[in-house]
Order: structure tokens, then sequence, then C-alpha cells
């Protein structure tokens, strides 16, 4: 097998073919692991059933997934889209139920509170100038409390028809409609990324935020646009979540942050800025949502999957921090 | 230099501190078009502020700028690359991690609207690059689709250079240190590219620490000193002694240019 450990003297610039898809292979590869691990261990892993559980609950991280790849692709975080999503929901099912809107209307309407919320956010990191990741912390709680207050402790259940088809419903009796969704944003994902101004100058303020600001981009602006974006996305996924429950609180929603961060990572999007991959993403999604059911469904306890998320998740960005500083060092000897 | 062809160029005046230390005191410098102009001097005599001051990074806090004989007031660097100034400074300013097009094109991608949306033409950004390179600055570049990390000094450097060349209307090319961290071979590469862009009618003002190189492609040297400009000499009047005498403070008496 060839490994990249190979004797640093021989190596040289020109990379072999493959190493274009090393950030997906390694993903690819534990996916394969898990799925010959569940074929020995809980057969009823690769049923129908399941593999609906599993499409249903990748398409919302594919949602999340998508704009956290151009977040964290310029350097940036965003711990709070847990807390907007609950938001989102809440107040689209209040409009619903309280208000007696329509539920398009309301639909519209959570998703404009993301887009706000997103809005919020990047004011606070790009005018008051505080850090990314704690801004977004303190501003998840901000969140987290407003949705709180307006549920005031109560479950809001049993919505009209699109919601739920959204969520939950098939087309054709057979595509989760929120596959489509989530598939149709990472399409729109890998296309801002590799062929607007979005995507390339997330790359380059990530990648050099001094060479940005001398080729003269905007970088307000376009840190702006990236969490305007998560915003609405994490909207989108509250709206999926309580369509797949047909019912929502102000509670859900908790670890969407680093659930999502994790599978970005995972996909190979370097979490120090400079270059994302939506198909890294799309792999990453992939497998951490198989990860989660596969813990489900060989009943570990609730509390154990926690513990065992978080160490994933650490496992993961160690691992790719690892390779970071590796590669760096290799530099040092061209 | 006291004919009356307009300067396309034109600093005066220029004071810039930062606190209590005066970079640059009574700052000034003429730019012609189809010339090089090399400003030389110590470490700390105040030419890369100047330069700085020139390109929009920093605000001078007295003094005027005249482009093509008009006043021009610089807020940022997209200022003053909209009026035809534009620079590589000494680290290249390059994003590494994304391949040579993307560099050569950053802040002015190529776009093809679809329905009225701007996408970005990779297609044709990276055949206008193959075409930048060889055209005008003479170089083949293999990893076109690799990131700009894994190239060469020199093709870093021609990357960089070709960056410049493309911004609109290019009036004022500024190369900051271009050959310090370049190979023989690449040096004579970028003076050569230093030559051919001025002879394209395009002012270039070069910093250097090297008078070999100095003399071998600039027309006129501007010599600076503790954050002053102490001299102005045509190269094909002149001699690196007498530049470097004024570079480090003596015969400054003698040479009475500026």
């Amino acid at each position: 097998m060839t490994t990249a450990t190979g004797p640093v003297a021989h190596r040289r610039r020109e990379l072999p073919w493959w190493s274009r898809f090393i950030n997906v292979l390694g993903p690819m590869i534990m996916i394969v692991a898990l799925c010959i691990v569940m074929a020995f261990a809980q057969p009823r892993f690769f049923g129908v059933p399941n593999l609906m559980i599993i499409l249903h609950d990748m398409a919302i991280y594919m949602v999340l997934g998508m704009a956290m790849t151009l977040v964290i692709t310029a350097r940036g975080i965003d711990l709070s889209i847990g807390a907007v999503a609950a938001l989102s929901a809440v107040v689209m099912a209040m409009l619903i139920k309280d208000g007696g809107w329509n539920a398009y209307l309301a639909m519209a309407a959570a998703v404009g509170i993301g887009l706000v919320c997103g809005f919020v956010n990047s004011v606070i990191i790009t005018r008051i100038r505080v850090p990314d990741l704690l801004a977004t912390l303190a501003m998840d709680q901000v969140y987290r409390g407003i949705a709180l207050v307006l549920a005031a402790g109560t479950v809001l259940a049993q919505f009209p028809d699109p919601i739920p088809f959204i969520g939950r419903g098939r087309l054709f009796d057979t595509v989760p409609v929120s596959a489509v969704v989530g598939i149709l944003a990472l399409l729109l994902g890998f296309v801002l990324y590799n062929y607007t101004f979005i995507g390339r100058y997330a790359a380059a303020i990530g990648g050099n935020k001094e060479s940005a600001i001398l080729a003269g981009i905007n970088v307000v602006r376009h840190k702006t646009y990236q969490y305007v974006l998560m915003g609405g996305a994490a909207a989108v996924a509250g709206i999926l979540l309580t369509g797949r429950l047909n019912a929502v609180q102000a509670t859900v929603g908790q670890g969407f942050a680093l659930h999502t961060i994790a599978a970005v990572v995972v996909g190979g999007t370097v979490l120090f800025g400079g270059r994302g991959t939506m198909v890294g993403t799309l792999v990453g999604v992939t497998l951490l949502s198989m990860v989660t059911n596969a813990m489900v469904m060989l009943r570990f306890p609730f509390f154990w999957q926690l513990v065992a998320s978080g160490v994933i998740i650490i496992a993961s960005i160690g691992f790719y921090s690892y390779m970071l500083r590796r590669d760096n060092k290799d530099k040092e000897d061209f | 230099m006291s004919e009356a062809v307009q300067p396309v160029l034109s600093m005066r005046g220029i004071d810039k501190s930062f606190g209590g230390l005066r970079a640059v005191i009574d700052g000034h410098l003429e730019a012609h078009a189809g010339e090089v102009l090399a400003i030389v001097g110590d470490n700390g005599a105040g030419k890369s502020t100047l330069i700085k001051v020139l390109t929009g990074v920093y605000q001078a806090d007295a003094g005027e700028i005249r482009v093509g004989g008009q006043p021009a007031h610089f807020r940022n660097r997209r200022d003053s690359i909209n009026a035809g100034i534009d620079a590589v400074y000494q680290n290249l300013a390059l994003v590494d991690l994304l391949p040579a097009p993307a560099n050569v094109f950053l802040g002015h991608e190529r776009v093809v609207k679809v329905l009225g949306i701007p996408f970005l033409d990779n297609r044709g950004m990276r055949r206008e690059t193959v075409r930048i390179l060889q055209e005008r600055v003479g170089v083949h570049l293999d990893g076109l689709d690799q990131p700009a990390l894994n190239l060469s000094g020199g093709q870093r450097q021609a990357v960089a250079i070709a960056r410049a060349v493309n911004a609109a209307d290019l009036k004022v090319l500024v190369l900051d240190e271009p050959v310090a961290a370049l190979g023989p071979q690449e040096t004579k590469a970028t003076l050569d590219l230093v030559r051919s862009v001025r002879d394209k009618g395009i002012a270039v003002i070069i910093i250097s620490h090297n008078l070999e190189h100095v003399f071998a492609v600039a027309d006129r040297v501007q010599v600076m000193r503790g954050g002053r400009v102490v001299g102005v000499v045509n190269t094909a009047e002149s001699t690196k002694r007498e530049v470097l005498g004024l570079i480090v403070g003596a015969e400054t008496e003698e040479v009475l240019e500026a």
C-alpha cells in the first residue's frame, strides 16, 4: 500500500494523482469499514427503513454543511447554528399555530429570521470585532434564550401539509423530499464554491487575509455573505427537523454546530481556512450520520453516544491538524 | 529631468509618522511612462512606507499625489488600483492554496453572466493566464492547476508580476525587492520582464538593495535616507560609488540633482 510517509528527501512538488482525492479517501475507507462491521453486527442497518432514517438525518447536515464549508474556508466558524435553527423553527411554528399563518409564508419568515441571525453574527464579528468563535458561542445563548422565552416550555406539533411533507415525505413514494433539499443545497454550495466570488473570496480570505485585502477584496462584505448564508441554512435545517418530527420545541438542534463542523472537517475542508470541498462535505456528512445511526442500532446507551461523538470530533480534527502540521514540516525541505 | 513631459505620477510633500516615528519626511517622487525608477536606501530609510502611501495601504499625514496631472486621494488599495497603480510586494501576496489563475485574477476575476448572475469564468482565466505568462512574462508554467504553494520562487514571482500586469489599465507598476529571493537565472528573467513592461509604456518603480541590478535596469535612481529623499540621479550619468555614497550619507554635497 502506498502511504504518504515515504522518505522526505525523495518528495517532489509533483504530487501523485490520487493525492487530489486523499481528503475523501480517508472517510471513504471509514465508511466501508463501518459497513463491513455493521454487516456482521446488525444487518438491519442496510434495510430500507434504516437507510431512510440515515438519509433524513444527512439532509439536515448537508444543508448546514454546505454553508459551514464556506464559513470555515474563510477561516470562520459558527457555533450558533443550533440555536438559530431552533429559533427560526419555533417562530415558524408559532406563526402557524398561534398566528394562523399560511405554512409557506411561515417557512419564508423562518428563513428570514435565520438570515437576520446570520447578519447579526456577521456584524458582531466584522464591526465589533469579536472573534468568530466567541461571537457565535455567545450568540448561541442569545438565540437559544429568545427561543426558550417565546416557546415558554411548550412543544408545538401537528403542522399543515407542506411542512411534514418536506421533513419526511417522499417524491414518487421513493425519494425523501428532505434528501432532495439537502442535495440541492450541496449542489448550490458546489457552484458557489467553484464558480462565484463568494467561494473564491472565501478561499482567499481564509488562505491569506492580508493578500485578499491587498487584492482589494472587501473582507467585511464577504464575511457577511458567509454568515448570512449560514443563518439561512440553519433556518432551513430547522424547518427540515420540524417537518421530520412534525413537532418542535426550543431545545432542538443542540448538537448541530459540533456535528456539522466535524462532518465538514472530516471531509477535508481545512479547519484553519483556505481550502474547502463540497464533495468532501457530502462524504463527511455521510460518514457521521452513519456512525451516529450505527451507535443507535448497536444500542449504545444514549449518554455513551454523547461521549463517542465528542471523541470522534476531537479525533478527526486532531488527525487533520496533525496532517497539516506534517505537510508544513515537509515544506521546509523545498 | 526638466523637460515639459508631464510625469504619469508625482508625489509631493508626503509626511507619514507612526506614533513618534517619522517614517517619511517631505517624501516626493516622479515616475514617467516608459521609464524605470529605482528607489534605494538603507533599511528604515522610508522606501517601503513611501510606496505603501502610493498604493493606498497607508494614508499620508500630509502631501499630495497626482496621477496624470490630476490630484488623487487613495483611501485604500482599491482606489490606487483603480487609478492604474499596482504593486508586487516582497512576500508576493499570493494566496498559497489557490492555483495560479485564481491568483493572477484575484480581485478582478472574469465572469460570464448567466441570467444576469455573474459566474467565474475559470476556463477563460486559465487560458488568459497562460497567455499573459507566455507573452508578457516569458514564462511557461506547468503546475497551473496546483496550489501556488507548490511552485518555485521564480514561478511565484512570475505569477505575482502577471497579476500586476493584468490589472486593468496599468500605468504604474511597483516592484518591492523583486529579485531578493531569486537565483541568477530567475533574476535575469525578472529583470528582462521589468524592461519589457517598461517598453510597453508603463512606468516601473522598483525598490532594491542591489545596486548591480538597479544600474542594470533603472533609468533613474532615487536615494532615501532617514525618511528623506537625498538625491535623484540618472544611471547613465552616475556611478554605483556615487549612489552608495548617497545611501550611507557621504558626498551629499557633491551630487545635487534633486
